[in-house]
């Protein structure tokens, strides 16, 4: 591409472009950029996620500075964007796909996402099993909140689950 | 067999850009009866006509074979230049190298000189059988009907009844004057809307040519072009209009409140009244659906019987079925304001200090609830700051995805009003996606607004708030300024686009005419035909055909009123000669082709030598020449002229040929 930011004389990536466009053509080529979605975006007002600056970031190719940048996992995934949308595009669909780039190429992923995941190849579930502490700053486990012990899951679903991962890739 | 000359047409490079047209000429020769082939750049302009018609008298041409565009382009045009050179026009074969063959293959052209070569040799196996053929004349109504009494059946009802024609003018709500005559102001000169449409509504009522039918809806429409028989009901006004003065006096006695509409649900009124304050016919009205004594009987209420020194008020009135005969109608039907409670997130309905763009057109007219002070609905206080929110249920997909084409200007208009009526201190922000202002002296109208401290905000709002001091709260991402804005307003007014009337549905059956994507009436041709329907006879007139400000209205409606000029002034006029032909001596008489027939135009007659016999017989003037009784006819009785079998079977049989 002959574009350059002048900024940072940094030039697009036409490769993570072309493979992008290719999955997400109509959510980028259709975005009208009239910012209802930053209007709303839940993720703005305490860490500055900016919906439709990424959606044309991505559309003109600059994604390198997406994916290496905390702000692509600051979405709450809260859906107001696709929902409230006036040309039915998806800045969602935009953002987790610039997520499966970064994983990709090993970006820097913020720890809690590794977290959840290791979490739930031990355990099946996306949040650690926690204690309650009482008014009287007494701790209850499951065993003695007489609740069933989780079990853990098996190897079916441990393998099935990075499959899944595997084909959500970009 | 006829000598045939093939002319190819390079149209620019619309065709010689991927077709090679001299190979197709080449090939052209080699057929059989051509005794001429040639190629020209532009065979539509001058010397390419000149060309043809030269050739006609040089080779005695009995049949011309032109591939060039599609022949809805230009098939009129050819017939002409070889009618000139002598040769009957139906004697013309139109092939189409263009939409059909050019465009649809543009990055394979060898195969599409290939496909070329093959639609002309079918067009020249087509062209031999060719018969010639004479126009039909019918005789006309000189009398019109008009549909709907806004901006656009006023201006084409006054054109054409001072042309002399005899209009019926049918409105379905009790008074003429539609959506305009519920604004306040109109832009860009900002004239007060009233001052220029009632005069004009008066004029319809008072002029001898134009017979007004309000509180009326046309029901059934039977004929064809120059003789519609059309069926109007009148529904009762239990109120005689000869009789009513409009005094009022009736409005004030009734006892039944109820939302008015003419004021957009913003204010109340009564039963019985008279529609708006500019009223044509200034008469009033009962409401059957509230009126007391209409829901429970005759010896309730009756207190505006007693009230009318007139007595004009008759609770007997009935429906009333009216038939007429015209020649032409033009529909001007309208459109609907979008219903901003679609969008949740806006608070339209849940919130009352939310207010569509029509709505504050109301609050902001002398006439209206308000006695033309802008005040915030709930409070009743005028407000000190005002967000406008543009392209409401327009330009967004999950609504009406074209542009309104009025929203931009009717918010620029709404907030200049806004200052001038409440002062600089207001705060006046319009929220915008684009600001479209493309009419004559709409940018400058635009440049008017920036002067008045207006505050233009590039961002669209995703939620509207309630905020607990009781204000609005509206968010929005600025994103010139890369800021997330909050602002506290008292009214927001939503700029709300014009859309497709739910009755659209009925409309198009009643007239059977057909609708576009958007949902709005179909014209003939998007570009050429703007004011026809695809249904000859029947044209379009304002914003029922797509949405339109009041400039484009009264155009599109002056246009529609002299198409039907052309076609009745003359009080006959020629229709195409393809239509069916049914030779009696085959037909059966099984009536296959009259329940097809989608035109209504064959009947079924006994014979006169045999009175138990009965012969199909086509009604010329309602045969659109469709084809389809010809191709049911199990035998073969039934001709399609212009596209018989013989003729389609040769086409046919040329194409699948070995080169």
């Amino acid at each position: 591409m002959s574009l350059v930011d002048l900024m940072s004389m940094a030039k697009p990536n036409e490769e993570m472009r072309k493979k992008i466009l290719q999955k997400l053509h109509e959510e980028l080529a259709y975005c009208f950029q009239c910012a209802k979605c930053t209007s709303g975006c839940t993720a703005f007002k305490l860490l500055e996620l900016v919906p439709h600056e990424i959606m044309r970031l991505t559309k003109l190719g600059f994604i390198e500075e997406l994916i290496t940048s905390e702000i692509i996992w600051t979405c709450a995934t809260c859906l107001k964007c696709v929902e409230r949308c006036p040309q039915n595009v998806s800045p969602y669909h935009v953002i987790i796909a610039l997520r499966n780039i970064a994983v990709k190429q090993e970006a820097k992923i913020p720890e809690a996402y590794l977290k959840a995941v290791s979490q739930i190849l031990e355990t099946g579930l996306a949040q650690t099993i926690e204690k309650v502490t009482t008014k009287k700053m007494e701790s209850l486990d499951r065993q003695k909140l007489h609740l069933p012990e989780i079990k853990h899951p098996t190897e079916t679903f441990r393998t099935t689950f990075l499959k899944i991962l595997e084909e959500h890739e970009l | 067999m006829p000598n045939i000359g093939v002319y190819v047409c390079h149209c620019g490079l619309n065709i010689a850009g991927t077709v090679d047209v001299e190979r197709v000429a080449e090939y052209a020769k080699t057929l059989p009866d051509v005794v001429v082939a040639k190629h020209y750049k532009y065979i539509c302009s001058e010397p390419g006509q000149r060309m043809i018609q030269e050739d006609i008298r040089a080779y005695g041409l009995e049949r011309v074979v032109i591939a060039a565009c599609s022949p809805r382009m230009h098939e009129e045009t050819f017939r002409k230049t070889v009618a000139e050179a002598g040769l009957n026009p139906y004697l013309l074969e139109v092939v189409n190298l263009r939409e059909h063959c050019s465009w649809a293959h543009s990055d394979q052209p060898e195969k599409a000189t290939e496909k070329a070569k093959e639609l002309v040799r079918m067009g020249v196996a087509r062209a031999r059988l060719l018969e010639p053929l004479e126009k039909r004349v019918i005789s006309v109504e000189k009398n019109v009907l008009v549909v709907g009494g806004g901006i656009a059946g006023i201006e084409a009802s006054l054109d054409l009844a001072n042309a002399g024609f005899k209009v019926y003018l049918v409105e379905k709500a009790p008074s003429i004057g539609g959506r305009m005559a519920q604004l306040d102001k109109t832009f860009p000169t900002l004239d007060c809307s009233a001052c220029i449409l009632t005069p004009k509504m008066v004029d319809v009522a008072k002029h001898s040519n134009i017979k007004l039918l309000t509180n009326a809806e046309v029901t059934n429409v039977s004929g064809f072009v120059g003789n519609y028989e059309v069926t109007v009901l009148k529904k009762p006004r239990y109120v005689d209009e000869d009789k009513c003065v409009g005094c009022g006096l009736c409005t004030e006695a009734c006892p039944v409140k109820i939302p008015d509409k003419f004021n957009e649900g913003l204010s109340q009124t009564h039963a019985i009244s008279i529609y708006s304050p500019h009223a044509v016919p200034k008469v009033a009205i009962i409401n059957p659906e509230h009126c007391l004594r209409l829901k429970y009987g005759k010896e309730v209420c009756g207190r505006c019987l007693k009230t009318c020194e007139a007595k004009a008020i008759n609770f007997e009135q009935q429906p009333e079925n009216i038939q007429l005969k015209v020649g032409a109608i033009i529909l001007a039907v309208g459109a609907d304001v979008f219903d901003a409670a679609k969008i949740p997130e806006l608070g339209y309905g849940r919130f009352k200090n939310v207010i569509s763009n029509i709505q504050f057109e109301r609050i902001s007219d002398a006439s209206g609830p308000t006695g033309g002070k802008i005040l915030c609905p709930e409070t009743g206080k005028p407000p000190r700051s005002i967000v406008f929110i543009q392209c409401v249920g327009s330009r967004d997909k999950r609504f009406h995805e074209y542009c309104c084409r009025v929203g931009c200007m009717i918010s620029l208009k709404q907030a200049i009003l806004a200052r001038e009526k409440l002062g600089g201190d207001v705060e006046i922000y319009i929220c915008y996606n684009d600001i479209r202002a493309f009419g004559k002296g709409y940018e400058e109208f635009y440049r008017r607004a920036r002067d008045l401290n207006i505050n233009f905000l590039a961002g669209i709002p995703s939620e509207i708030r309630s905020a607990p001091d009781g204000s609005l709260c509206v968010t929005v991402y600025e994103k010139v300024v890369n800021k997330l804005l909050e602002i506290h307003a008292d009214l927001v007014v939503l700029s709300c686009g014009i859309v497709p009337r739910k009755d659209f549905n009925k409309i198009s059956e009643t007239f059977h005419v057909s609708r576009s994507s958007d949902g709005f009436l179909l014209e003939a041709h998007p570009k050429l035909r703007p004011l026809e329907t695809s249904t000859a006879g029947i044209f379009l007139a304002g914003a029922c055909q797509g949405p339109k400000d009041i400039p484009d209205s009264v155009a599109h409606a002056s246009g529609a009123a002299a198409k039907v000029i052309e076609l009745l002034s003359k009080g006959e006029f020629e229709i195409e000669p393809l239509k069916a032909v049914v030779n009696p001596d085959f037909c059966s008489g099984c009536g296959i082709c009259k329940s097809i027939c989608p035109f209504d135009a064959i009947e079924m007659k006994t014979e006169t030598a045999n009175e138990e016999k009965l012969v199909a017989e086509v009604i010329e003037v309602k045969c659109q020449g469709c084809g389809a009784c010809a191709s049911a006819c199990p035998t073969h009785a039934i001709k399609m002229q212009h596209y018989t079998d013989e003729q389609i079977l040769a086409q046919i049989h040329a194409a699948l040929i070995a080169k």
